[in-house]
């Protein structure tokens, strides 16, 4: 469980990025949105103490972020950068996923036995002794993720997982994110794509200057006036409000609706 | 953090065109250096001091502020001088004035870029005759710097969200482990560099000789009167030092 209680944070320069957000989380995955700015990343940078609390508090499966390092929580909590190519220094991509396990002291064979299962579940077998720098966007996103997955986090912290991917890399991503969470993974996604939440979320968390503004289903989420965040309603929903069917998640659910109905 | 230099001020320097500035700093600079003599050393620093308040508007807390990371070496010349040179007392006092030496040289160049926005600080020296592309350069380099430092903050998380830690272990060890930032920092430095290169060549960079400039410098009548001033001063000082030979001791018979 993720607990974040009253959470300030004020940076060094006098801003205040968090202004008492309460949140909580558990196997599911939750869309963490708002602007630039609202605060999504300090928020996210707190769960595994990246930032530690100005006030308020944080505590991960009974540990209270203040009291653990980075690389402690890091067996609970793995974070997914942005920008995968920040992560990668080892010659190859076997290498590259062995970092962190070796990094939690485990012996030689737990560290083999892992890399390979988080390749597998990335869909990155075959691909060992590859340069990381050598692969398409997409799996190198999918080789960050393997890169955090081998540390067996419970929670996955996602930053912009599908931002610059053609579709279909998006979707190898998407399914990988389906997997781990069937697999009994917790997942906060930050993005701002919202087909992405559409598609993928089970719950929202919206931010707007620091404050939680909204947390709930993705059904009530997409009821609010996101014009008001910066957000855009997507196209999908727009067609499924004018067909009159409401709520969808895909374009699929449109065309079963439509079948349904004509039946 | 970075420390941004400039502080926008309306003073007499402010307002000076930047070559006028830039001499001027070069013209203090050698003047300090003819001098050696502790009794001409010590006032000289307090008299920059006094001039960056009176001229430039700053803060005599603020350019003492500003020499701190210096502390370190005074400290040394300090202990040193003494060490070395006898009578001890001599010593200290020589140890005392190159200090000053070494802090009125800093202040010269802080009153400098303190009153110069780094633009206008870039395009004195091209006026001066430095090429266009070292101006360039210099400006690319330090816009950088900040944008680095976010980089390498962030490649640093990426590293510790993966149980990556800086203080375990011993000096070899911790270099070792240094490659975990340094690798993607450096590929992520050269990515940034060809971008910017292939975004200059788009934009024409060096397609003509002879560049014409949106923003430029002009020397008003108060510049070259405070050209004149300063050349006055620095001959003054070179007269001082070989017409009347003052300011100079002997230190090493």
């Amino acid at each position: 469980m993720i607990r974040v209680k009253n959470l300030w944070h004020v940076y060094e320069n006098g801003k205040e990025a968090l202004r008492g957000v309460d949140f909580e989380m558990g196997e599911e995955i939750v869309a963490l949105v708002g602007q630039n700015g609202s605060g999504k990343t300090t928020l996210a940078k707190h769960l595994n103490g990246l930032l530690k609390p100005t006030r308020g508090e944080v505590v991960i499966e009974g540990m209270d972020t203040r009291e653990h390092t980075v690389a402690e929580l890091s067996r609970v909590v793995g974070y997914v950068f942005q920008n995968p190519e920040h992560m990668f220094f080892e010659e190859d991509v076997f290498k590259e996923v062995a970092f962190g396990p070796k990094n939690l002291g485990l012996s030689e064979e737990e560290v083999e036995e892992r890399v390979w299962w988080a390749l597998k579940v990335v869909h990155l077998d075959g691909y060992e002794r590859r340069t990381p720098y050598s692969l398409s966007g997409g799996e190198k996103q999918r080789l960050a993720i393997a890169c955090v997955l081998a540390m067996k986090p419970k929670y996955l912290i996602l930053d912009e997982p599908t931002t610059g991917l053609d579709a279909r890399s998006a979707a190898g991503v998407v399914e990988t994110i389906r997997e781990l969470r069937r697999d009994g993974h917790g997942i906060l996604l930050i993005t701002h794509d919202m087909d992405l939440v559409l598609e993928l979320a089970e719950r929202v968390l919206l931010l707007h200057e620091g404050r939680k503004v909204f947390d709930g289903s993705v059904e009530e989420f997409f009821s609010l006036e996101l014009h008001d965040y910066g957000l855009e309603k997507p196209e999908l929903l727009r067609i499924s409000e004018k067909l009159g069917i409401g709520f969808v998640r895909s374009a699929s659910d449109v065309i079963n609706a439509l079948a349904g109905g004509s039946r | 953090m970075i420390y941004p230099f400039y502080f926008e001020k309306d003073s007499l320097l402010h307002r000076l065109d930047p070559r006028v500035k830039i001499i001027g700093t070069i013209a203090g600079i050698a003047a300090i250096m003819l001098y050696n003599d502790p009794i001409f050393l010590i006032p000289l620093f307090f008299m920059t001091l006094i001039a960056m308040r009176a001229l430039g508007k700053i803060e005599i807390r603020e350019g003492l502020r500003l020499l701190k990371p210096l502390i370190p070496i005074v400290i040394i010349t300090l202990i040193i001088w003494p060490l070395i040179y006898k009578p001890r007392l001599q010593g200290l006092l020589f140890g005392l004035s190159f200090s000053m030496r070494l802090l009125t040289f800093a202040l010269l160049t802080f009153m400098l870029l303190m009153t110069t926005p780094q633009r206008d600080l870039i395009l004195g020296f091209v006026r001066l005759g430095m090429p266009y592309e070292f101006g360039l350069t210099i400006s690319i380099a330090l816009r950088y710097i900040p944008t680095l430092y976010i980089l390498t903050s962030n490649i640093m998380d990426a590293q510790k969200s993966r149980g990556w830690e800086v203080e375990k272990g011993n000096f070899l060890v911790r270099m070792k482990r240094m490659s975990a930032v340094l690798i993607p920092l450096l590929v992520a430095s050269l990515k940034t560099a060809h971008e910017l290169s292939i975004a200059l060549e788009s934009r024409a960079l060096g397609a003509t000789k002879k560049r014409t400039f949106l923003y430029d410098i002009e020397m008003k009548g108060r510049d070259y009167a405070a050209t004149v001033v300063i050349l006055i001063l620095f001959g003054l000082a070179l007269y001082v030092r070989y017409g009347l030979g003052l300011g100079h001791v002997s230190i090493y018979s």
